[in-house]
């Protein structure tokens, strides 16, 4: 079937794309001032342990060498141990991904979602009230600046009115608690996602409104939707089963294409409400300069883009029978 | 020429998001040219290192200092007029270095066809995928602390990809059509059909582009400097939102914390509705029409 | 009493440039069976007339004055929810360029069986699809197609599915909008041969809209002529070909080459169309007739009789 191909193909895309990504970061890091090996080894680690990584990691080889020990590291998960943790890096990641995709994929679909909604109202009522306030509204909250509006909204939510935690993913006491439950340990982790999520949420929401808006502004002047009137249905019938999902497919694209832009508000939501994710590992990684850390946060992030891109084109696909057969 | 832009500008006046970003735009402008002057007045205006020797710590509005002092006793209104200038020439420079880049490539693509342009464009996947943040932020990790010129070119090298696939779809349609041809009959060289035939029709596109290059250059430096990787030797409105949340004065000090936030979101916000405006008058489908049968 | 009585109807669309008078008392009746066609270039109002019947004009178009009588009851009177019982039920439109009248991201037979669900509330959806698959039989499209993609389709399926869809809640009265313009010949002829078929078949009124007269003169009993939104000659399509007394008809019908018959040059009509915010006073052919007469620019012109069903709006005649 077209539709099995099309996936096989845009896999093979992304591990392309992931396998250059690899080797440009591995010349990056080669270019770099300093050596290696200084970048790879914590300075502090006894002299014993520090040689045994030099070889895990094939420092001491020649450059081509060290190429193949690397992606053969990177297949076996080994990144190295992180200078400030002391850990090996790939717990660390793993430790936070959950996290990170978490936090993400909940603020995309719920922008999606309630950007399509609130777009299909506002080319309803084109020209009138609630569509200029919707249309501004979305203009405005688009463009506000992220990370400003996240400390405003811990300084007016979490600060002056205390409704909501401030920073962290979980309570301590929730979570230490042996008797406290998943469905109260779940509780507190929404409880503190809240915030975060709404930053998220309302930067977002905006682009994909305003898509929407236009995009059912053009499809109602298609010929089919005539038909659909001809035929009798009621105009609400014809807005929501015969307008709406022609229009929503751009606003897929869409997400698909601001996706990097929506793993740049990520990284920088965490590190506001220090969410332990891997967007704020990244960066407080390279304030550390643990570059064994930063080096995979990034490399996991861009998985994380590539795969969610491949998501969403898969999901076009899959929605626009046009693709699909 | 000037019968088109007069027209461009008769449809633009009627937009009126597009005269309210104008007219925001110019405020800003005349801050980045206005922040030369408090320093030139006294020295302790200085946004980095004017002190005024009767305060040292953070103070409210007052007559001397309109929009009171940081924690260090600097002026918050000369930190915001140099940050208006410093957006003014990340946003611009960036936009320009990146629409450079993309028409070229784009055009290039788009006119060599074939194995040039899908490995252009495959390059241009590669880097439209990349989350531009981030990207700088390894490459400071990486090479120390980068220079505000740095961070404009590293913005720079990864926004033309976008530009080049609108660029080049443009040249594909425009490569077709018969003063190409004549041009090649009359033996032009490749470069000189690229950057003498197709360059000024596919340049009004470019211009569109333009201003959301612009903001999102703003943003990316705002966002960076924002999380401590700016250039420290400049005072950007990101830069004094990260002074302000980083020395704890977040919950105290609203005249600190609100100013740099609404000018960088404003300042995006004009640039957009600017860019739409100006997308309305260059492609006439948008333009509102009463329905006629 | 007639199928429909169109009885000095006059539409217009409120444009950026004024209001323009596109249809302009324009009377005719159709009995249950029959088959009308109406002929003229673009712009001179016959869609408009179809759009009208169906009450489905643009939001700035409206008609002005006149009545829309469809089985005894005035349609422009009627409140939303009457008039959306009728459409398709009773009155169903086949539209120009059917390569964009189906959705593309909904299967074929589902849209069909939308239109008899919507006025069937008895009908299950099984039922439904069943009589879809009857349908598509009809109109000669295999049955294994019903629930692909209006993109999978050829143009002539499309249109053969149009059709279908059209018939679905077996309509008393058809419009087709220029039905086969977008068509080659030779599927072309195969499509206007099956709709003659299935009008015969079920005993359809059809009003049949085109700008090509030989074949509004194949497919239906009456012609009416169209010119710069009035009704200039109407009558049998034998008589008005045969005889057309209007000059619009006759530099019309000169104006079409014939397959056989003798080589003659072909006459085009000089000038263009009218303006019709502006309209001109007098006849609204006058500038471009051949052989004007004296009062034709000063006075509207009114209906002459010159047979029992043919009428012509002319001074001279």
């Amino acid at each position: 079937m077209e539709l099995r191909r099309y996936i096989a193909r845009r896999m093979i895309q992304v591990i392309i794309i992931f396998f250059v990504i690899l080797t440009v970061l591995f010349l990056l890091f080669r270019w770099a001032p300093g050596d290696p090996v200084s970048m790879m080894v914590d300075p502090d680690m006894t002299q014993e342990d520090a040689e045994i990584l030099i070889v895990q990691l094939g420092l001491d080889q020649p450059i081509g060498v060290q190429y193949f020990i690397y992606i053969k590291n990177f297949f076996t998960g080994h990144f190295g141990f992180s200078f400030h943790y002391g850990e090996p890096v790939v717990d660390i990641i793993w430790n936070r991904l959950p996290n990170t995709i978490l936090l993400f994929t909940t603020s995309i679909i719920l922008s999606a979602f309630v950007g399509v909604f609130l777009g299909k109202i506002a080319s309803w009522h084109k020209g009138k009230k609630t569509d200029s306030l919707m249309t501004i509204g979305a203009l405005v909250t688009h463009t506000l600046f992220l990370p400003w509006l996240a400390l405003i909204l811990i300084w007016v939510f979490g600060y002056k009115f205390g409704w909501f935690p401030i920073n962290g993913m979980i309570s301590e006491e929730v979570w230490l608690d042996p008797e406290a439950g998943f469905i109260a340990r779940a509780i507190d982790v929404m409880y503190h996602m809240v915030l975060p999520l709404f930053t998220l949420f309302l930067i977002h929401f905006g682009a994909y409104l305003l898509i929407m808006r236009s995009s059912m502004l053009e499809t109602l002047k298609e010929d089919y939707i005539l038909t659909a009137r001809a035929k009798g249905l009621e105009e609400k019938v014809i807005r929501d089963h015969h307008a709406a999902p022609n229009a929503a497919l751009p606003v897929v694209t869409s997400v698909g294409l601001s996706l990097a832009f929506s793993i740049n508000g990520g990284a920088l939501t965490e590190t506001v409400f220090t969410w332990p994710g891997i967007g704020r590992e990244l960066v407080s990684s390279v304030s550390q300069n643990d570059y064994p850390l930063a080096l995979a946060c990034f490399l996991m992030i861009a998985g994380v883009v590539l795969v969610s891109n491949l998501v969403v084109d898969v999901l076009y696909a899959y929605l626009d029978p046009r693709i699909r057969y | 020429m000037l019968a088109s832009f007069l027209e461009g500008w008769s449809i633009f006046r009627q937009n009126l998001l597009g005269k309210i970003g104008l007219v925001l735009l110019i405020i800003f402008a005349l801050m980045a040219v206005c922040s030369y002057i408090p320093p030139w007045i006294n020295p302790m205006y200085n946004p980095m290192t004017g002190v005024d020797p009767a305060i040292t710590s953070c103070t409210p509005p007052s007559l001397r200092h309109w929009l009171g002092t940081d924690f260090m006793g600097r002026d918050i209104l000369s930190q915001l007029l140099a940050g208006a200038r410093i957006a003014f020439m990340v946003g611009i420079s960036a936009a320009v270095m990146s629409i450079v880049l993309g028409v070229s490539i784009g055009m290039t693509a788009g006119y060599m066809g074939r194995f040039v342009d899908t490995l252009l464009m495959r390059l241009a996947d590669m880097i439209m995928v990349m989350p531009t943040l981030l990207v700088v932020l390894l490459l400071s990790a990486v090479f120390g602390q980068l220079s505000i010129w740095t961070i404009v070119l590293i913005i720079a090298l990864f926004r033309w990809p976008g530009v080049s696939r609108i660029i080049r779809g443009q040249t594909l349609s425009l490569k077709q059509r018969p003063f190409i041809e004549a041009a090649k009959v009359a033996g032009a060289s490749h470069f000189r059909i690229i950057f003498v035939h197709i360059m000024p029709n596919v340049l009004p596109l470019a211009f569109l582009f333009m201003t959301f290059r612009v903001t999102s250059a703003i943003i990316t430096e705002a966002a960076l400097a924002f999380l401590g990787f700016g250039d420290p030797g400049t005072v950007s409105w990101g830069m004094m939102l990260q002074w302000v949340w980083k020395t704890g004065h977040m919950f105290q000090a609203p005249y600190w914390l609100l100013p740099p936030g609404i000018c960088i979101s404003l300042i995006t916000l004009s640039f957009y509705m600017l860019g739409r405006a100006m997308d309305e008058v260059l492609d006439p489908r948008l333009r509102k029409e009463d329905q006629t049968d | 009493m007639a199928l429909l009585e169109v009885e000095n109807v006059s539409i217009g669309y409120n444009t950026k440039k004024g209001y323009l008078k596109a249809v302009e008392e324009v009377s005719f009746t159709l009995e249950e069976g029959a088959s009308l066609g109406f002929v003229g270039e673009s712009g001179c109002g016959k869609t408009t007339i179809g759009m009208a019947l169906m009450g489905l004009l643009p939001p700035n178009g409206s008609v002005r004055e006149g009545r829309i009588l469809f089985e005894g009851k005035n349609t422009l009177r009627m409140p939303d929810e009457e008039i959306r019982k009728i459409r398709w039920r009773k009155m169903a439109m086949i539209f120009q360029a059917a390569m964009n009248a189906l959705n593309p991201v909904q299967r074929v037979g589902n849209q069909i069986a939308e239109a008899i669900l919507i006025h069937d509330s008895s009908v299950g959806k099984e039922e439904a699809m069943g009589q879809v698959e009857t349908l598509f039989e009809l109109v000669g499209i295999p049955r294994d197609r019903l629930r692909d993609y209006p993109h999978q389709y050829s143009g002539g399926m499309k249109q053969r599915a149009v059709i279908a869809m059209a018939l679905a809640c077996h309509p008393k009265l058809i419009i087709a909008d220029e039905p086969t313009t977008a068509l080659d010949v030779i599927v072309q002829s195969q499509i206007l041969g099956e709709i003659k078929d299935l009008q015969k078949e079920f005993n359809l009124s059809i009003i049949f809209i085109s700008h090509d007269i030989s074949i509004v003169a194949d497919m239906c009993k009456e012609i009416g002529v169209m010119y710069a939104g009035q009704l200039v000659e109407f009558g049998p399509r034998e008589e008005v070909f045969e005889s057309p007394s209007h000059p619009y008809t006759k530099a019309l019908l000169s104006s079409f080459p014939t397959v056989t018959g003798k080589k003659s040059d072909l006459i085009p009509i000089p000038g263009e169309t009218p303006n019709l915010v502006v309209p001109p006073t007098g006849c609204r052919f006058c500038d471009r007739c051949s052989g004007p007469g004296p009062s034709c620019k000063t006075e509207t012109p009114a209906w002459v009789e010159i047979g029992p069903r043919h009428k012509t709006l002319c001074c001279r005649c």
